[in-house]
């Protein structure tokens, strides 16, 4: 018999795992996008089992409240003027893919689950925003700021290509 | 009272795995960009799962996996405001998006 908590990570398990299927399989890139943003919920619920919802709070804003929103700006920019081509390439092609991926998940899942990874059995207890950002600030400020750095010089460089492909300097 | 099914290590790397294979059928097969780049965001969120994973239980006294997690984001984010960019410069110049016909550079 199992309890609730396990009733409701097998549930958000398996949304995670059909979003993704219907991220891929769809033959129209809406629902991808539709499927993409179930899947980040589904990995937000399983961040609440792993003991970090400062973490999950995160990937709901930053996954589904932005980069989707990006996703379906591009989707919108980039579609009104022809015949949306549907999805689906030949068999060929789907067959290839279906092979290269059916045998890295083979090689890839016995690799993982042969390993001794380390189990510590100390007592997970739950890491607080405090934790993360006195770790954030204390050792890993470097690739903090290169982050920051990053985001800015990616926002800039997409403004300067939309520029350009308008002719304006 | 045996220990619950979320309390193993490898249910959420078989996730990560799945979530990866999924990445890698559609970065392979989708005609347009856009579906390659809504699958690099599948392969990313796998990989920030394992991150998770890895930190809660290996080693769960520190917040290094998750500060690390919190990186991939604004990765993916600003991965995502430059495919933004790229697509819509590639569909002014061809009027279409698939990935089959941009091939001057290759020429």
């Amino acid at each position: 018999m199992m309890s609730l908590p396990e009733i409701i990570f097998l549930l958000v398990m398996f949304l995670t795992m059909v979003g993704a299927l219907i991220t891929v399989l769809s033959g129209s890139i809406i629902y991808a996008l539709i499927g993409l943003v179930t899947t980040m919920f589904g990995i937000a619920g399983l961040y609440l089992y792993l003991n970090a919802p400062f973490i999950a709070m995160m990937q709901i804003l930053i996954y589904v409240g932005a980069i989707s929103i990006l996703i379906a700006f591009a989707i919108m920019l980039a579609g009104p003027h022809y015949k949306r081509p549907k999805e689906w390439t030949t068999p060929v092609k789907f067959a290839v893919s279906f092979i290269v991926s059916i045998i890295s998940f083979i090689v890839l899942f016995r690799v993982v689950m042969n390993a001794q990874w380390m189990h510590t059995k100390a007592k997970a207890f739950c890491i607080t925003t405090e934790n993360i950002g006195r770790v954030l600030f204390d050792k890993l400020m470097l690739p903090f700021e290169l982050i920051s750095l990053l985001i800015v010089v990616s926002i800039i460089g997409s403004i300067m290509l939309a520029l350009i492909a308008k002719g304006e300097k | 009272m045996a220990t619950p099914i979320y309390n193993n290590l490898y249910i959420f790397l078989f996730l990560g795995l799945f979530l990866l294979t999924c990445g890698i059928l559609g970065l392979l097969y989708r005609r347009t960009i856009i579906g390659m780049l809504i699958s690099i965001e599948l392969i990313m969120n796998g990989a920030g799962l394992n991150f998770v994973a890895f930190n809660r239980f290996t080693s769960p006294d520190n917040a290094f996996g998750l500060s690390f997690t919190l990186f991939i984001m604004g990765i993916a984010a600003a991965e995502a405001a430059i495919a933004m960019g790229i697509v819509i410069l590639i569909f002014r110049r061809y009027r279409h998006i698939e990935g089959r016909d941009i091939k001057e550079m290759k020429d």
